[in-house]
């Protein structure tokens, strides 16, 4: 038992300051959660806690009051327990009342975020990965990118969600609360990220073998930096000067890659599957599966089955020269 | 009294028919194309819902649709069940890789395993009652389609 318990406080105690976690608010709207997580857990708790205590004294009234020995006869009326009944409803009634005003109060807040749609970001969930569009403030086009959500801090963000799919749920705990994602519909959500770090989002909703690997990364940047990020992400890929690299380029792009991704100033120009135009400067592949690597790269091009079972990506045989090319044109591409 | 055998044999029914929608994940072999109207691979793709399905998405996905949707003209629609010409497996597998007209060829472009499953849901259109796959069509309207595709976002 005390082998376990330590190692459990412990992963209690990490789940509070993770980086996806409710408890750990870095956003007004993960704030607002948490303070109506905090008054649920005092109201709940003290009801359980009364519910216990009058459980135990009756179970030690029963216990002190001795045992007739003639049969048994109706009890008179006790006006005490009668009061106290309807205290105890009142009590709930009560609890029940202050819950419901919160978290009516919190979902008014959630949907009137304020500076409204300052930011606006879409969002795709894909079977088992993330479209992310952004629009350029200078043209208005759309900059794309996948599976890393950038975002500046003190601004407020609308998230325009769909799907390509099935329905999956973007929860971003340390940010937002959680939106489902309906095929054939957009549902929005605005979030307003004040402190500026790494997080981590999920899909909520089961949606199918690989669920549970449809994570993404989500960055909350000074605004300076975020605009910088997203001057980037503008940007089409470079040409790279390394000649292996260049090797890469022409696998990559004129290969079956090509037939699913895109890579913004070559000639690939698939839409099924994640751009890969910065795919350097991204922390992890197949949608927070692997951490970006050139190793992980090459794995998950030769059996991305063995990684992730089930995905959509196909397994493309390369020579062992050819793939490390590849992996090092991928790597490249920042 | 008779309610229980007629019970049981629609049980096992039903568990029979789960056997098509049967599908294998892990460490993916290496593929190549059909070798003959008698592979006994051809088989087990025709008869697996779950290869044709993925058929389909990949027609959507690399813009088949665009030129063969349903109903298109003359000998574009895949599905005319009133067409003469009965091809075979891998024949209608080697049209597809070197589809005429488009370069890169197929053949280079989409990785072998899909190929299987496009030709699988090709061979399946044929057989297909049109209103199903107006259905199917309607399941997949997120989906990718070609390279103009901008999202199901609008």
């Amino acid at each position: 038992m005390n082998r376990y318990a330590l190692p459990g406080v412990v992963m209690l105690l990490a789940g509070c300051s993770g980086v996806q976690s409710p408890l750990n608010p870095a956003g007004d709207q993960a704030l607002s959660v948490r303070g109506l997580l905090e008054l649920m857990t005092w109201i709940c708790g003290g009801m359980y806690l009364l519910v216990i205590l009058l459980l135990g004294a009756s179970l030690w009234r029963a216990r002190m009051r001795p045992i007739p020995e003639a049969a048994p006869q109706v009890e008179p009326v006790d006006t005490g327990l009668s009061r106290g009944l309807v205290a105890w409803a009142a009590l709930i009634f009560a609890g029940l009342t202050v819950l419901i005003a919160a978290s009516f109060l919190v979902d008014r807040r959630l949907a009137s975020a304020r500076d409204r749609e300052a930011l606006v970001v879409r969002v795709t969930g894909h079977q088992w990965w993330w479209r992310l569009r952004y629009r350029d403030p200078a043209t208005g086009a759309w900059i794309e990118t996948a599976n890393e959500l950038h975002l500046p801090a003190g601004r407020t963000a609308r998230i325009e969600l769909g799907s390509a799919d099935v329905i999956h749920s973007f929860w971003v705990p340390n940010v937002a609360g959680k939106m489902d994602v309906i095929p054939g519909r957009i549902n929005r959500i605005d979030v307003t990220p004040r402190r500026t770090g790494w997080f981590r989002g999920q899909c909520a909703e089961f949606c199918g073998t690989q669920h549970a690997h449809m994570a993404f990364d989500v960055k909350v940047d000074r605004p300076a930096d975020f605009d910088d990020w997203l001057a980037s992400e503008k940007r089409p890929a470079a040409i790279p000067a390394d000649a292996t690299a260049r090797r890469g380029m022409a696998i990559v792009t004129e290969g079956p890659c090509a037939a699913c991704h895109v890579v913004r100033g070559t000639d690939a120009k698939g839409r099924a599957g994640p751009d890969l135009t910065h795919l350097g400067s991204r922390r992890s592949i197949a949608a927070g599966t692997l951490r970006l690597s050139r190793g992980a790269l090459q794995g998950w091009i030769a059996q991305p089955q063995a990684i992730k079972p089930g995905t959509l990506m196909p397994a493309i045989a390369l020579e062992p020269a050819d793939a490390d090319a590849a992996a090092r044109y991928l790597e490249a591409l920042r | 009294m008779t309610g229980r055998p007629v019970l049981a044999l629609l049980v096992l029914g039903v568990l029979a028919a789960c056997n098509a929608e049967k599908r294998v994940t892990g460490p993916t072999q290496p593929q190549t194309a059909p070798n003959g109207a008698a592979d006994p691979r051809i088989a087990i793709r025709q008869s697996s819902f779950e290869q044709i399905s993925q058929g389909g998405r990949y027609f959507a996905w690399y813009g088949c649709g665009r030129c063969h949707a349903q109903g298109a003209p003359g000998i574009r629609d895949l599905g005319d069940q009133h067409r003469r010409s009965v091809r075979g497996f891998d024949q209608v597998y080697r049209t597809i890789a070197g589809h005429p007209g488009i370069s890169p060829s197929y053949a280079n472009r989409i990785p072998t395993d899909q190929l299987w499953q496009l030709t699988a849901y090709v061979q399946s259109l044929k057989s297909l009652d049109p209103g199903r796959r107006r259905r199917q069509d309607l399941d997949q309207k997120g989906e990718a389609r070609g390279e103009t595709w901008s999202g199901p976002v609008r």
